[in-house]
């Protein structure tokens, strides 16, 4: 059904944001919210990245004086905070504000507005450890900050309470947006798409955001305990009165393990979403990928003791973490097969996101190698705080993670922009970060078993290690350089691209039903899903439906399993409520650093916060 | 550890006005204003004498400092000072009770350095954890008597008095 020019009228004005910088404050247009998201996340991906360098600039030569301790312990650890909790598990989440709601055909996400204070809040984290790093108060305790070095007696001052505060910021904006992200994939799917019938990036994103509402609350449980043992002298981490150490490690770990994972899962729905569409042929083994995730999501949780085999718990359960931690190879080497299956069934096209994730299926497989491997607690003793550590979890993080998102935003930026990156230059791009990557991260494996520590900050000469730190510094410049090309290559393509239609790679799922860029509402009808890929049903246009209202704001909720049409739901408009709830969130957060009136005092705007928020509205007059 | 300037204050001032003068007014500028409140030094200490007046501006550099205070706890356990200066401890010895509140920089060091007699802890402590000891003395009152205790209990395991062996 081609829509008619008075109906996207109609539908633009009914879904516009107000112009200007308050439409900017206000917006609850999920497209907006997530390019937000994700730019920030890039630049803090840029700053941690340069940080990274500098590190290794730090390392390329013996007794290098580059840094000090002091300063190489804050830069490693701004950069696994900044790399873990501002940019990787975020991203991911954007991915998914942005994606879903298109995927789904939908107008918007469930909770408009709740989007927008996500993203807000994760601002504020954002803002409190770069301003905090701009005075000179860096958190210098690496990316887990454990007590006792983390608790009071070692740790003075307010380096370790922005780190902890930091993090109820970004996890309280992760919770956020996973509860607006399955509830948006469980409730608003278009008729016909029951979860049989669901696309695996769906499935993907949902099972992530299950995994972060069962995660994050162990961390943000843990930080408020350090910060309370920190500011009002509890003594939950004291072991001469009864505390316990090991309890942070647990509370930490039980959410840092789901969280490789909360990276990890979303990264396979990229994959799938670009095999198929590249492959030109539907994913091989659907319902096997799907278990594989939903076992990933369950198993991660029952693996986080391989991080603390050195600490001495009991013989049985180093093997059993050893064994679970082992036995989660298997859903992902059947993810794997099947991807591999697909492209080898189908006709492969190597455009850019196709070259990514063939970047990320050979550096992942080396990364889960090496992982199997410190999965075993008796290797693990030997390797446990080496540089083979840092060799491990950066190619699953890099290779794993953010290689199907470099291969995602080439994918979907035609989508975002109307306009096609350059090939030539993405290309290029690929080439310099995955080549520069491997040369620079595989001889830390080595280094690693030569003994060279993790976390150092420079190295006597005549141990050996020169050699391989050169060849680790350069590989590093020419991944950071990879990265500066494929920046520019978005940048100028922004403007200078060439046009790219709605559907310029032929894709096989809902997103590429609509113009591109995609409007402020989405898609102009309701589109009616009968099959796994809905865009590729034999040349048949799209079925779709109409009666979700295009005067007011309004999205189509169906039921859970089948996707039946149940009721029409109003969708919230632009407000300012959740950028001043936000801010007045962020005040409580940051002043309970200093003092624990700040919980008391600081309810009281939250509380008017949120009560304007909420504040119950007329009546929808009857007719209109 | 260099031991110069251990006699009279009248001799270290030489030592200081040496060792000062050139450079670090800027870094100095900063300190002062508080924005090396969360610094972190680890390298040669400006703390080679006892300070000259209360106008010295190394003083900054230590009671401003958040970690040079912490350090100075920590010594407060290794030397046993905590043994007699414990929190209810009767008349001047109880330190956190503010009686040494408004006391300046070069008494409350030159206390801890000659006022315990036999002691002599000038000639047993090296000048920079003076200093420390010094700086943390004089931030006690800040500190509630909670959050000592919690401090302590961290440092348990840390050298205490009958252990304590000395720097290496
Ligand atoms: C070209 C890109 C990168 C380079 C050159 C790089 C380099 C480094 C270096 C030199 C360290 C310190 C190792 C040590 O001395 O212990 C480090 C630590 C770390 N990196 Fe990266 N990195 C890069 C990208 C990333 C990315 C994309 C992530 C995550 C998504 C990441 C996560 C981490 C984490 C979690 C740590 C550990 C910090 C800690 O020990 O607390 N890095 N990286
Ligand atoms: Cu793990």
């Amino acid at each position: 059904m081609r829509p008619d020019q008075d109906r996207l009228d109609r539908l633009s004005l009914t879904w516009r944001d107000p112009p200007g910088l308050w439409g900017f404050l206000t917006t609850v247009d999920h497209k907006r919210i997530a390019a937000r998201y994700i730019v920030t996340a890039l630049l803090l991906m840029f700053l941690a990245g340069m940080l990274a360098l500098d590190m290794r600039w730090q390392l390329s030569t013996p007794e290098n004086v580059r840094m000090g301790p002091q300063l190489y312990n804050e830069s490693f650890s701004l950069h696994g905070s900044t790399m873990l909790f501002l940019v990787s598990v975020p991203v991911m989440e954007a991915m998914a504000l942005w994606l879903v709601p298109l995927m789904l055909g939908q107008r918007n996400m469930a909770f408009p507005r709740l989007g927008a204070f996500s993203y807000w809040l994760y601002l504020g984290g954002v803002l409190t450890l770069w301003i905090s790093h701009a005075l000179d108060i860096t958190p210098d305790l690496g990316w887990f900050e454990y007590p006792p070095l983390s608790g009071p007696a070692y740790a003075p001052g307010h380096r370790a309470d922005i780190w902890a505060q930091m993090i109820t910021f970004t996890e309280v904006a992760a919770l956020a947006a996973s509860v607006n992200v399955a509830a948006t994939i469980l409730k608003m799917r278009p008729p016909g798409m029951t979860l049989a019938r669901m696309p695996v990036f769906l499935w993907a994103m949902l099972v992530a955001s299950i995994m972060t509402i069962l995660s994050m609350p162990a961390i943000m449980l843990v930080t408020s305990m350090l910060i309370a043992d920190r500011l009002v002298s509890t003594h939950f981490f004291s072991p001469a009165s009864g505390g316990d150490v090991l309890l942070f490690q647990h509370l930490f770990w039980f959410f840092g393990h789901p969280e490789v994972y909360i990276i990890f899962v979303p990264a396979t729905g990229f994959v799938s979403a670009i095999v198929e569409t590249f492959s030109r042929r539907p994913l091989f083994g659907h319902s096997v990928i799907v278990l594989a995730i939903l076992s990933i999501g369950a198993l991660a949780f029952g693996l986080w003791v391989h991080h603390m085999f050195a600490v001495g718990l009991p013989r049985l359960g180093n093997n059993f973490y050893t064994a679970a931690s082992m036995a989660i190879a298997l859903p992902a080497g059947l993810q794997i097969f099947c991807w591999i299956a697909t492209m080898w069934s189908g006709r492969p096209w190597l455009a850019t996101p196709m070259l990514w994730v063939i970047g990320f299926v050979t550096t992942f497989v080396i990364g889960g190698l090496s992982g199997v491997m410190t999965a075993s607690a008796a290797l693990d003793l030997q390797l446990t705080d080496s540089y083979f550590i840092v060799a491990h979890f950066h190619y699953v993080l890099v290779g794993g993670a953010m290689f199907p998102l470099f291969g995602a935003f080439c994918y979907w930026y035609p989508k975002a922009t109307g306009r096609m990156m350059s090939e030539r230059w993405g290309r290029i791009a690929f080439a310099l970060i995955v080549g520069g990557f491997n040369l620079g991260f595989f001889p830390m494996h080595l280094l690693g078993l030569m003994g060279m520590p993790r976390r150092v900050y420079t190295y006597p000469a005549g141990m050996g290690w020169e050699g391989l730190n050169q060849v680790a510094t350069l590989g590093s410049v020419v991944a950071v350089a990879g990265g500066l090309v494929f920046v520019a290559n978005a940048l100028v393509s922004y403007w200078r691209g060439a046009p790219s239609g709605g559907d310029p790679w032929g894709g096989s799922t809902l997103e590429w039903a609509g113009e591109a860029p995609a409007p402020s509402w989405n898609l102009a009808y309701t589109p009616m899903v009968d099959g796994l890929t809905p865009m590729w049903n034999g040349g048949r246009p799209l079925r779709v439906a109409d009666g979700v209202a295009i005067a007011r704001r309004e999205v189509l909720i169906t039921s859970v399993t089948d996707a039946d049409p149940l009721y029409r739901q109003k969708s919230a408009s632009p407000s300012i409520w959740p950028l001043l709830s936000a801010l007045a969130v962020s005040a409580m957060f940051i002043a309970s650093i200093f003092t624990p009136w700040a919980i008391v005092v600081g309810a009281v705007p939250i509380g008017a916060a949120l009560t304007g928020w909420f504040w119950p509205q007329r009546p929808r007059r009857s007719g209109a | 550890m260099a031991r110069s300037g251990l006699g009279s204050p009248d001799q270290a001032v030489e030592g200081h006005v040496a060792q000062w003068r050139p450079g670090r007014v800027m870094v100095l500028a900063c300190l002062i204003s508080a924005c090396g409140k969360e610094a972190r030094d680890i390298g040669p200490t400006v703390a080679q004498t006892a300070p000259v007046g209360k106008k010295d501006p190394r003083i900054a550099l230590f009671q401003g400092n958040v970690w040079q205070i912490a350090q100075g706890g920590r010594y407060f356990q290794y030397y046993g000072c905590a043994g007699c200066h414990h929190d209810g401890a009767p008349g001047t010895r109880d330190l956190a009770d503010g009686l040494r509140r408004g006391a300046d920089f070069p008494a409350v060091f030159a206390s801890i350095a000659h006022g315990h007699g036999d002691r002599s802890y000038a000639t047993r402590i090296p000048d920079e954890q003076l200093w420390q000891l010094t700086a943390y003395v004089r931030d006690l009152e800040r500190h509630t008597p909670q959050k000592r205790r919690r401090q302590m209990l961290d440092q348990r395991s840390e050298p205490q008095a009958a252990t304590w062996r000395g720097p290496q």
